[in-house]
C-alpha cells in the first residue's frame, strides 16, 4: 500500500512540479526558467528538505523514465517532416557535426587532463556531450566511470539550455542551422528540447545533430581515449 | 475519443522503443534503443510503410512534454554531490567550457559552410 502511494505521490509531485514550472516559464520567459532546470531543483530541494532518498523518489519517477524511450522515438516525426531542409544542408551538417563533436571530446579531455584529475575521471568526462545511454557505453569502453559520465552529460545539456541563448546570439550563430546544430552537438536530447522552442527545423536539426553525434562519438570516442593515454 | 487515439499512438510509438532496444541487444548496435526506434520510424515513414497520421498526434504529445521524461535522470545529480566538493567542483566549469566551445565550433562550421554553398548556387545562377 506504502508503495503505492509512494508511486503516485511522486509521479504526481513531478507532474504538478512541471506544469507549475512551465507556467512560470511562459509567464516570465527568461532563458534560466526552462522547465527542465527549475523542476530539477524544486524537486531536489523537496527531496533534500523532507530527507528522501533518490533511489525513493525513483519508485515514481522509474514511469516517467520510461517514456524517455518512446518520446525520443517520437524525434522521428520532425525529422521526416523537415527531410528537404536536411538534405539540402547535409553538408553543412554532417561537417559542423564532425567537427563538434570530436571537439568536445578533445577539450573535455584535454582541460580535465591538464586540471591534473585521475585517468578514470578525465575518461568519464570523454562523452558528456553524447546522449546518456550511448555516453555510459563509451565511458565504459574508454575505462571511465558510467555513472559519472551520465553526470557530466546532464551537467552538459543543463548549462547548454542555460546560456545558449545568449551564446549564440552573442556570437551571432543564431541561423536555424547554427542553433539546431550547435545544441543538438554539445547538449543532445535536453538541448533538443530546447531546440523545439525555436520551431520544428531547429528541433529536426537539433535531433539529426544528436543522433550523428551519438554515432561518430561512439566510433570515435576510444581512439580519442587512446591519444591521451 | 481523442485522447485514446493519442494512447494507442503513444503505445505504438512505445514498441518502436522496444524493438529498437531488442535489436541493439540482440546485434550489440552501439546505439540505445530509443536512437535505434527513431531511425526505424524515420526510415518506416521514408519508405511509406508508415503513415504520418497513425503516429503523429501521440508523438506530438510526447514532444511537447518532452522535458519532463528528462527530470529523473536529471534529479539523480543529487547523489553525486561529493564527486563536485573541494577540487571537484573544477570539473563544473570544464564541463561548462567544453561544451560551449562544442557548440560553437559545431554551430559556426555548419553555418558558414551553408552560406558558402548558398553564395556559389547564386553565383553559378548568375553566370
Amino acid at each position: 500500500m506504502q508503495l503505492i502511494i509512494l508511486t503516485f505521490g511522486f509521479i504526481l509531485l513531478t507532474i504538478a512540479v512541471y506544469f507549475a514550472m512551465t507556467v512560470l516559464y511562459m509567464k516570465v520567459h527568461l532563458p534560466f526558467l526552462v522547465p527542465i532546470i527549475t523542476t530539477t531543483i524544486v524537486i531536489i530541494v523537496i527531496l533534500v528538505l523532507f530527507n528522501i532518498p533518490y533511489e525513493t523518489y525513483m519508485f515514481g519517477g522509474q514511469w516517467i523514465d520510461k517514456l524517455l524511450g518512446p518520446a525520443v522515438v517520437s524525434l522521428a516525426i520532425p525529422l521526416y517532416k523537415q527531410r528537404d531542409l536536411l538534405k539540402r544542408q547535409i553538408y553543412p551538417i554532417i561537417t559542423g557535426v564532425l567537427v563538434g563533436c570530436l571537439t568536445g571530446m578533445v577539450t573535455g579531455v584535454w582541460l580535465a587532463k591538464s586540471a591534473g584529475f585521475s585517468k578514470e575521471l578525465v575518461l568519464s568526462i570523454l562523452p558528456k556531450s553524447i546522449t546518456t545511454p550511448i555516453a555510459m557505453q563509451i565511458a565504459t569502453q574508454v575505462g571511465g566511470i558510467p555513472a559519472l559520465s551520465a553526470v557530466f552529460v546532464i551537467i552538459a545539456g543543463i548549462s547548454g539550455v542555460l546560456l545558449s541563448h545568449y551564446f549564440l546570439a552573442f556570437f551571432k550563430l543564431d541561423s536555424t542551422l547554427g542553433r539546431g546544430i550547435g545544441l543538438g552537438v554539445a547538449t543532445h536530447a535536453i538541448g533538443t528540447s530546447k531546440a523545439i522552442e525555436y520551431g520544428e527545423q531547429e528541433a529536426s536539426l537539433s535531433s539529426v545533430a544528436m543522433t550523428l553525434s551519438a554515432i561518430f562519438g561512439s566510433l570515435l570516442g576510444p581512439m580519442i581515449a587512446l591519444l591521451f593515454y | 475519443m481523442n485522447i485514446l487515439i493519442k494512447l494507442i499512438q503513444v503505445a505504438f510509438l512505445y514498441g518502436f522503443y522496444v524493438i529498437g532496444s531488442w535489436l541493439h541487444d540482440f546485434f550489440h548496435i552501439p546505439l540505445p534503443g530509443s536512437i535505434i526506434g527513431l531511425l526505424l520510424v524515420w526510415g518506416a515513414l521514408s519508405t511509406n510503410l508508415l503513415k504520418l497520421k497513425w503516429i503523429e498526434s501521440g508523438a506530438h504529445s510526447l514532444l511537447s512534454v518532452l522535458p519532463i521524461f528528462f527530470i529523473p535522470a536529471t534529479v539523480a545529480i543529487m547523489n553525486y554531490g561529493h564527486f563536485f566538493s573541494g577540487k571537484g567542483s573544477l570539473l563544473i566549469p570544464i564541463t561548462i567550457v567544453s561544451t560551449f566551445l562544442t557548440m560553437g565550433v559545431a554551430s559556426f562550421i555548419s553555418q558558414s559552410i551553408a552560406k558558402r554553398l548558398d553564395k556559389r548556387k547564386e553565383e553559378s545562377e548568375c553566370n
